[in-house]
């Protein structure tokens, strides 16, 4: 249950790490003991996967504003 | 009201580091302090008791494997020591007790017995837990009393998954349960509802406060409970959503337990019986038992 760091995740990664805590909360497998553990690893894993999304998200929306310009090379903070 | 305890709880010892243990017992004590309850010891819980909800082959596999020295490990969380078997029908003849008594005379009761039982399934040991101490408590309301209509209301911080397993046919008898979700034992969800639509599940997320908790039994529970017009209402009372307890996410404060003494004795139509459930921060454990039980001592005078 310890394993590697979630910042240290790729997106894919996160996400499989992620439901494999999801499911085994979900199939009740889980020491009572350990549970709160698990689910703050759970929630770790979830932050990590929305920090991604939100980077990926923010990479597009550079690509769509710098459409007919170079892509990528401007930061979007700012505009 | 009530006060039932007694010695041999003590007699259930867990292993060093495990967090339902014997000190529990000390911290409920400290909450009790000075308050103007009556206090009884527990009667021994019969064989006959615990048949009410668990089969005789299981009853008898759970005394079977009491170790005479040491431990025997039931499951990840469970264990047994050779007082274990006793503490339990401590806890199962004290809510005997109560029920008699509350039943009897109206008013209030608490039993401060461990181990603690809602997670124990039909046939099964769970989560610290042996026997369904509460689901007992109502089968004996029902059959031996002939109560009509008798709710359970589960505000420990885990699904009562064994109160659920042990009543899910049991038409005369709602089971009201809010836990955090998700958490162990990972079942409580609000499509899980009973043989007869008697069951009530409302799951509550990580990080829940006493405000949201007041609303979620505000719009869910006490309707629920007060629609059902018990002829005694039962208490899964675990104090293990309080904010510093180390086994959960949910952020109660002692404040909440009282609010909940109050409003779930208002709904309750007169005779509560409350049973110790969880609970895991010694500090936190023995003010919440406090005012729950001095709120619920004060409004059942």
């Amino acid at each position: 249950m310890t394993g590697k760091p979630p910042a240290e995740m790729a997106f894919e990664e996160a996400m499989a790490a992620l439901e494999a805590v999801v499911s085994q909360l979900e199939r009740g497998e889980v020491k009572l003991e350990e549970s709160i553990a698990l689910y703050e690893r759970g929630a770790a894993l979830k932050a990590r996967c929305e920090v991604l999304l939100a980077d990926a998200h923010e990479k597009v929306e550079k690509i769509r504003l710098a459409e007919g310009r170079v892509a990528g090379t401007e930061p979007v903070s700012g505009l | 009201m009530i006060v039932f305890s007694h010695a041999d709880s003590a007699g259930h010892v867990t292993p060093q580091g495990h967090p339902e243990r014997v000190a529990r017992l000390q911290a409920v004590e400290a909450g009790l302090t000075g308050l103007a309850v009556e206090r009884r010891d527990c009667p021994i819980g019969l064989r006959e008791d615990v048949l009410r909800c668990h089969p005789a082959g299981y009853h008898d596999q759970v005394l079977a494997a009491v170790p005479t020295e040491g431990w025997v490990q039931l499951d990840g969380d469970t264990f047994l020591a050779p007082g274990s078997y006793r503490a339990a029908m401590r806890a199962v003849g004290g809510i005997g007790a109560a029920v008699d008594a509350v039943v009897a005379d109206g008013g209030a009761a608490f039993v401060a017995g461990r181990p603690p039982g809602h997670h124990a399934e039909t046939a099964r040991p769970m989560g610290f837990c042996l026997f369904g101490t509460v689901a007992i408590g109502a089968k004996r309301a029902l059959d031996l009393h002939g109560l009509g209509r008798v709710a359970v209301v589960d505000f420990d911080v885990h699904h009562g998954n064994g109160t659920q397993d042990l009543l899910w046919d049991e038409a005369r008898c709602l089971f009201a349960s809010s836990q955090q979700m998700p958490l162990f034992p990972g079942s409580g969800r609000p499509e899980e509802k009973g043989a007869h639509g008697q069951v009530l599940n409302v799951p509550l997320r990580s990080d829940t406060d006493g405000a949201a908790m007041r609303a979620a039994y505000e719009r869910l529970i006490l309707p629920a409970v007060a629609d059902w017009k018990p002829d005694l209402l039962l208490v899964s009372a675990g104090f293990d959503a309080h904010r510093a307890d180390p086994l959960a996410g949910l952020e109660w404060e002692a404040e909440d337990y009282r609010w909940l003494a109050a409003r779930l004795w208002e709904v309750s139509g007169g005779r509560v019986v409350s049973s110790l459930e969880g609970g895991y921060d010694l500090a936190a454990l023995t003010e919440s038992v406090r005012a729950y039980v001095e709120e619920m001592a004060r409004l059942s005078a």
